[in-house]
């Protein structure tokens, strides 16, 4: 077998080989972030990649060519692995993008992956996003590469000499700090002209403390221990989803601020009231109680902020992981979260 | 011994061989030279002849490059742009289907774990039979493989093998999307089937016969196609749902299930499937340009001889697949269900009209 297959590699059917690959660089359909749309320019009447004989095709099993355009988050970086693991060899991968570079706009984001660390990148075309000229002068070096056996540099830059006696310049520093939050303040209270608003408020009074922040929006202040009792309360009163759940990392005063914004879908005048009823809970032992089962809107909302903050919404069933990959770091959106360092090896 | 085969063979290949005077004096040269003349003589021999060159497997070879091309070609025309064309500028990309084909002999070919093995391997290779099989029997003037009054039925009931093959195909894949590609097979198969039958059916009242030649002979004033217009109609449609181009590419939508049955395939296999379709329409529209647009009645020319009546069947044949082409970058896919309703209903409506056509004008003629 092995000698059979390399025979097939540079036997007298190499050339031939060589040049059926070449002529022949299909990219699969793999679009993960917005390059995408260049790679679909760059394939549209305008600059059509098919003249160069790539063409864009279903699935992996048929090709032999990955585009990879930008962004690669962890969950994508899985499917970018088994894509490529399902291509029959010959296979090639080209990475467009600033952000397959280097993470381009959302470098330092806890979520993203480099494509080079999961697959054997061909080229990099730098730019965000690289015009589609840049796309299709990758495949072509991609088949220069083919036909000679090895990469070329494309692009050489002019040389110009350093002015003497100039200091040099200072590199803005990265962003990596964690900002000493000033307090939150959720219920700022606004005069409004909201008749239906003000009489609310005065049935609400009975919950916890209501105040009017604007035009239909009321924002409800209640103790950990009642949030139960008060949702319960909000439901009789005829509100029947919740909308949204926010958390709000407070972390010099060592508190998270929790947010459920309910809504009506059933009763008319209060569908365009939106009720914020928040509580705060302390930060080392963040629990809370759900309310899923009270409101079922919440339940996925909940899951997300399990995730995302790491409060732990009591009586709510899911455990583990939710939106996130299993291996992504914890808790990425405190503000104390902290990166792993980026750390470069050099020879 | 040997001596004697050869010449008793010799005997047999000469007494029916192609007359072509444009070539002949290279035929008497080569004549002379031993063991070079007794496969000259093979090629010349008309059951051979029609099956290995005209209209059977070297001009099918042929026009699978010329159709892949063409089709992408059309299509990009039709969309503004240019299509394939740096892999040979000044033929404007033509070779671009040799290149896809070599780049797929020589890719991997993945089993994966869960296929029936064997099935999964065989089946496109065994799918070639049902293809190979009508090829014998078209006849195109004096070159005919396997000369009976009863061609055309056979060439319909060989043509309903494939399908079947497909299906075999999609359930050796051990894959969902194959699954649903393989059942949408099967239900198109049922949809198209019928019409088409009874579409052919009403020629073959038509022309009194099922054999190609009383058809083509029937054929020297008016075509066919003028003759049933509607069974005409009904056969192109039922082409088009058989060959699955795309009004009614609904077994293999690739935006769907990813090429249906042929999901999983790769490689050499998957060029095999993937020219499947287009042998089906080869061989769907030579029995079209028999029974609706006079054979191979046409042109002739003097120098040409015997050649002339593969050639211009073949002629024929690529131009209706050339216009068929078009519809691919027209049309939209229908919903499968779409298609059941339409063919179920009106298909088969118009196939028992134009039966009806069949049998009165059979009757008069
Ligand atoms: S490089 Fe720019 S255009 Fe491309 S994916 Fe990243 S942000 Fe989007």
């Amino acid at each position: 077998m092995e000698e059979f297959t390399k025979f097939v590699r540079g036997g007298i059917l190499g050339p031939i080989k060589k040049w059926g690959t070449k002529w022949s660089l299909w990219p699969v359909h793999l679009v993960t972030a917005c390059c995408g749309a260049e790679l679909a320019h760059a394939f549209a009447c305008g600059y059509d990649g098919e003249r160069i004989g790539a063409l864009n095709y279903g699935i992996a099993r048929q090709t032999n060519l990955i585009i990879v355009e930008g962004a690669i988050t962890r969950k994508m970086a899985r499917v970018l692995r088994i894509t490529w693991e399902q291509m029959p060899d010959p296979k090639f991968v080209i990475v467009m993008g600033a952000c397959g570079l280097n993470g381009g706009i959302f470098w330092n984001g806890y979520n993203l992956v480099k494509p080079s660390e999961v697959v054997p990148v061909e080229f990099f075309i730098p730019g965000c996003p690289p015009t589609p000229e840049a796309l299709l002068r990758g495949i072509r070096q991609l088949q220069i590469k083919l036909d000679k056996g090895v990469a070329e540099n494309s692009l050489t830059f002019s040389e110009i000499a350093l002015e003497k006696g100039k200091k040099p310049k200072v590199l803005p520093v990265s962003p990596k700090v964690v900002s000493n939050a000033p307090s939150i303040v959720v219920a700022v209270k606004k005069a409004v002209d909201w008749e239906f608003g003000k009489q609310l408020c005065d049935r609400l009074k009975a919950i916890g403390r209501a105040v009017i922040t604007a035009k239909n929006r009321i924002a409800l202040k209640v103790e950990v221990e009642n949030l139960r009792s008060a949702a319960m309360k909000l439901k009789d009163l005829g509100f029947d989803h919740v909308k949204s759940v926010n958390v709000i990392d407070v972390p010099n005063e060592g508190k998270f601020i929790v947010e459920f914004l309910i809504s009506s879908y059933s009763v008319k005048e209060l569908m365009p009231v939106l009720v914020n009823l928040y509580t705060e809970i302390s930060r080392k032992e963040p629990k809370i109680s759900s309310l899923s089962d009270i409101f079922p809107s919440a339940d996925y909302l909940e899951r997300e902020m399990q995730d995302f903050f790491g409060v732990n919404f009591v009586g709510n069933p899911w455990k583990g992981k939710f939106i996130l990959a299993p291996d992504t770091p914890e808790f990425p959106l405190r503000k104390d979260f902290k990166l792993e360092a980026e750390s470069y090896v050099g020879d | 011994m040997i001596d004697e085969i050869l010449a008793t063979l010799m005997n047999v290949f000469r007494s029916n061989s192609m007359q072509i005077p444009l070539i002949q004096p290279i035929v008497d040269y080569l004549m002379q030279i031993p063991l070079i003349n007794i496969l000259v003589a093979l090629i010349l021999w008309r059951p051979f002849f029609a099956v290995v060159i005209m209209p059977g497997l070297a001009v099918l070879l042929l026009y699978l490059l010329y159709i892949v091309w063409f089709e992408r070609k059309l299509t990009a025309r039709i969309q503004w742009r240019v299509g394939p064309l740096e892999v040979a500028r000044p033929i404007r990309g033509a070779i671009q289907a040799l290149a896809d084909g070599l780049r797929y002999f020589f890719q991997e070919a993945i089993v994966h774990r869960d296929a029936h093995r064997p099935y999964f391997v065989q089946l496109p290779i065994l799918a070639f039979i049902p293809i190979l099989l009508p090829i014998a029997f078209i006849p195109a003037g004096n070159a005919v493989g396997i000369k009976t009054p009863y061609a055309i039925q056979l060439i319909v009931a060989f043509l309903a093998l494939i399908p079947i093959t497909i299906i075999a195909i999609g359930w050796a894949s051990n894959n969902r999307f194959a699954f649903v590609g393989s059942v949408r097979e099967a239900l198109m198969y049922v949809a198209y089937e019928i019409p088409f039958i009874i579409a052919v059916i009403s020629m073959i009242y038509l022309y009194g016969s099922g054999d190609p030649y009383v058809a083509v002979e029937k054929q020297s004033l008016v075509p066919g196609a003028i003759l049933n217009p509607i069974a005409f109609l009904v056969f192109l449609i039922t082409m088009l749902m058989a060959t699955s181009r795309l009004p009614f590419e609904i077994p293999e939508a690739d935006q769907e299930i990813a090429f249906g049955p042929f999901v999983e395939y790769s490689g050499m296999l998957f060029g095999l499937v993937m020219v499947l379709a287009y042998e089906k329409l080869y061989i769907m529209t030579l029995l079209f340009v028999i029974l609706f647009l006079g054979g191979w009645n046409g042109f002739y020319f003097e120098p040409l001889g015997d050649l002339n009546a593969p050639l211009c069947l073949f002629i024929k044949t690529v131009v209706v697949i050339s216009i068929i082409a078009i519809v691919r970058s027209m049309y939209a896919r229908y919903r499968i269900d779409q298609t059941l309703r339409y063919s179920f209903s009106w298909l088969i409506a118009f196939s028992m009209v134009a039966l009806g056509i069949g049998v009165v004008l059979g009757w008069i003629l």
